[in-house]
């Protein structure tokens, strides 16, 4: 009854006011707002940017949140229902996978719909479609004139990408301006030893993000990002240990993890909270909770680091030789009590126990040449041989994505089951698309994957959600939709003086850093034959960042903003 | 219950006409159901309409009478379960071939009434008569005043390029 009462109002309202007007008058204006609304919400996109600019008052009502929701939902999230094979084995779907208000499922979209957050649809809407179309703003950040050795190290978390190399630690704002948010110096007794690791505490609040850093002399250090007052805080040193190069480390407060070049695997704890002392008191020195030695280990490696009350998880994944036929995939999961006890240790990788080639068929490396066969069922050796890769030039993993790179053009998607009994890892699906080496590649929790070419000239976006299990994904898989070439754009001209303007700044910054000349002949949109990268990717919501090296040696961060 | 269906209802436009009709066809209006079950003895008092002349009520009920026997409406349905094709049966476009006055009037009535799956139509034929224009002809068809300036357009035109193509 009430709802009808309000719609007699309208209707008086309507038909007292505008009815009288002669015909030649604004006769789309004689609807309501909210019939106005019903109209626009049978128009595509590109038309109600058209209707945005009729007058004002279509602006406004083309530009309505509510509008631009819908259409966020119906191109990016229902279409997901179809593909997770989960959401579309439980029941009736399609009650469930529609927009209806209460009922709907956001699917790994719920951060935007949550009670008391006003997100702004289209906004959101313009960067998922810029995502999808690989179209984004290219600009970028040195960060070194010279070559480094080692590397730079580079990671990148919540909008802040942190970098290591042998002058100390900076972290840079990847949004907006991009401006260095702040810098210090390794301690003394580091200063002498390059890093060779960086991790970034994933627990990080938007306050202070905690930092460790490993360095080529076995030592280690954690850091504190006070971002509010841009600041680096530097809380603990780890003496140098005859243990050698730390290769890779993880850190979830208060455990700290380190994996040594010799494959000596350290879980540390911190007693002493970070937060409630002085900012810049030097902690108490952890315990060693526990020390594994591996000898399967392979560099390129990832180590993951999850907390829990009873336990800590402590995952491990490599690049595994196989014998005779090159190289796939292994992961480690240690499971340490907050005592330090060991209570579980167990081992997966993409090629069964007993797997044993025994003569090559097919020669390996012409599994890539030839197109994927998705749809026709595959010969048992076929499918055997074709989780046998060349040496990964790079490893992501998030889980249940395992994302290794390859020089040989292709990536492979491994899928990793962990439940409480059992680890596996799934065959690997190679992924076509790059016309030459791949050095790097990162994937995110939600399937989105950014991989980068050796030329640095050639990024791909992917979208791996649901993995190729199903026949719908095989079907994407074979289909050339999978992934999408970044293109850079320039920006139309009056923000394009804005991007140089920041550019600007970040010159200055560094010139008042470096007392060297500051390279000022960078341009926007140079795809340099010369220009390496050594493989870091990494992405956000927003933007994506590749550390980039010219023939110089000249280095610079290139971030692809898709806003 | 078969009989009820074919029972009359008296409905009177806002110009005071009297239009008999069947009670079924006159039900699809979610108003007129309502009131004739507020009522409780359908065919005896006329029914005011009160927002809609005999003109439109008529096209209404022509609309109705092709429609009488569509499935209800279901209960559960918001703004956003409806199919978002602006495709239109064959029978409906036919009967939206009217002035833009009509189609308006239609589209409110349609609104007033709480006849759903007609102001859809209604929806649907504006939008058709919006998609692949640009901005200039939507105004000339609607007679719509722009008032941006031409700079404030561009800008307008400039920060929505992206979504131009697709």
């Amino acid at each position: 009854m009430v709802k009808r009462v309000r719609e007699e109002d309208d209707g008086l309202d309507e038909s007292h006011s505008k009815r009288p007007k002669p015909s030649e008058a604004d006769r789309l204006s004689r609807l309501s707002d909210e019939l106005t609304l019903r109209v626009l919400s049978y128009l595509p996109v590109a038309q109600l940017v058209v209707c945005q600019r009729l007058s004002h008052k279509y602006q406004a009502l083309a530009g309505d949140n509510q509008l631009w929701k819908q259409q966020y939902y119906e191109r990016f999230v229902r279409p997901r229902a179809n593909r997770l094979p989960g959401v579309r084995d439980e029941g009736p779907t399609d009650e469930s996978i529609r927009m209806a208000s209460k009922a709907s499922r956001w699917l790994g979209d719920e951060h935007l719909v949550k009670r008391g957050i006003k997100t702004n649809w289209k906004r959101q809407y313009k960067l998922r479609h810029n995502w999808t179309r690989g179209s984004a703003v290219v600009s970028e950040i040195p960060v070194a004139e010279e070559a480094s050795i080692p590397p730079v190290l580079v990671q990148m978390h919540e909008g802040v990408i942190y970098m290591a190399d042998t002058d100390g630690l900076r972290a840079w704002s990847a949004k907006g301006e991009r401006k260095m948010v702040a810098q210090i110096s390794y301690e003394l007794s580091t200063a002498a030893s390059p890093p060779t690791a960086l991790a970034i505490d994933p627990q990080t609040n938007n306050e202070t993000s905690r930092i460790t850093v490993g360095f080529d002399s076995g030592a280690f250090s954690v850091y504190v990002l006070d971002q509010a007052r841009a600041r680096f805080h530097h809380r603990y040193n780890h003496a140098a240990s005859s243990n050698g190069v730390i290769s890779a480390t993880a850190i979830s407060w208060p455990y700290v993890v380190t994996m040594t070049a010799t494959q000596l695997l350290s879980l540390y704890h911190f007693d002493q909270p970070l937060e409630g002392q002085h900012s810049n008191d030097i902690l108490a020195p952890p315990r060693l909770l526990h020390s594994l030695k591996s000898s399967t280990i392979w560099p390129p490696l990832s180590t993951s680091l999850r907390a829990a009350e009873t336990c800590i998880t402590i995952s491990v994944a490599y690049a595994l030789p196989t014998y005779l036929s090159g190289w796939t995939v292994g992961l480690q999961e240690v499971k340490v009590s907050c005592v330090g006890d060991l209570i579980e240790s167990r081992l997966a990788s993409a090629i069964g126990q007993h797997y044993r080639p025994l003569a090559f068929s097919v020669p390996p490396l012409m599994q890539h040449l030839s197109p994927p066969n998705a749809t026709t069922s595959t010969t048992s050796t076929s499918v055997e041989l074709r989780h046998i890769h060349s040496k990964p030039t790079s490893l992501s993993y998030t889980h249940p994505y395992l994302l290794v790179s390859h020089p040989d053009n292709t990536l492979t998607l491994y899928l990793v089951t962990s439940t409480a009994d059992s680890l596996s890892i799934s065959a690997g699906s190679t992924l076509w698309g790059h016309t030459s080496s791949v050095s790097g590649a990162h994937v995110g929790d939600r399937g989105k994957a950014v991989s980068v070419s050796t030329r640095g000239d050639e990024l791909r976006l992917w979208e791996l959600e649901g993995g190729f299990g199903s026949s719908a994904a095989k079907k994407r898989l074979a289909g050339v939709d999978l992934s999408v070439r970044i293109r850079p754009e320039s920006r139309p001209n009056g923000t394009k003086k804005s991007t140089a303007v920041d550019l600007g700044l970040v010159n200055q910054a560094l010139s008042a850093r470096s007392t060297g000349s500051c390279a000022t002949e960078q341009r926007l949109d140079d795809a340099s034959e010369l220009t390496l990268t050594r493989g870091w990717v990494g992405f956000d919501e927003e933007n994506v960042v590749v550390l980039k090296e010219q023939s110089q040696g000249r280095q610079a961060l290139v971030v692809y903003d898709f806003t | 219950m078969s009989a009820e269906g074919e029972q009359s209802v008296k409905l009177v436009s806002s110009d005071n006409v009297e239009i008999l009709t069947e009670r079924k066809i006159a039900e699809r209006s979610m108003l007129i159901k309502n009131m004739i079950e507020d009522l409780g003895a359908p065919g005896e008092e006329p029914i005011p309409i009160m927002n809609v002349s005999e003109a439109v009520l008529r096209k209404v009920l022509e609309w109705c009478t092709q429609h009488k026997n569509d499935p209800a409406p279901t209960q559960d349905d918001d703004a956003d379960s409806r199919k978002k094709t602006t495709d239109i049966e064959e029978w409906d476009q036919k009967f939206m071939q009217v002035d833009q006055e009509m189609l308006f009037e239609i589209i409110l009535a349609a609104n007033y009434m709480d006849i759903k799956a007609l102001l859809d139509v209604g929806c649907k034929t504006v939008a058709n008569m919006i998609k692949g224009k640009s901005p200039e002809e939507i105004r000339k068809t609607f007679n719509i005043q722009n008032d941006f300036t031409p700079e404030e357009e561009e800008q307008i035109r400039r920060e929505n390029e992206w979504a131009e193509d697709r």
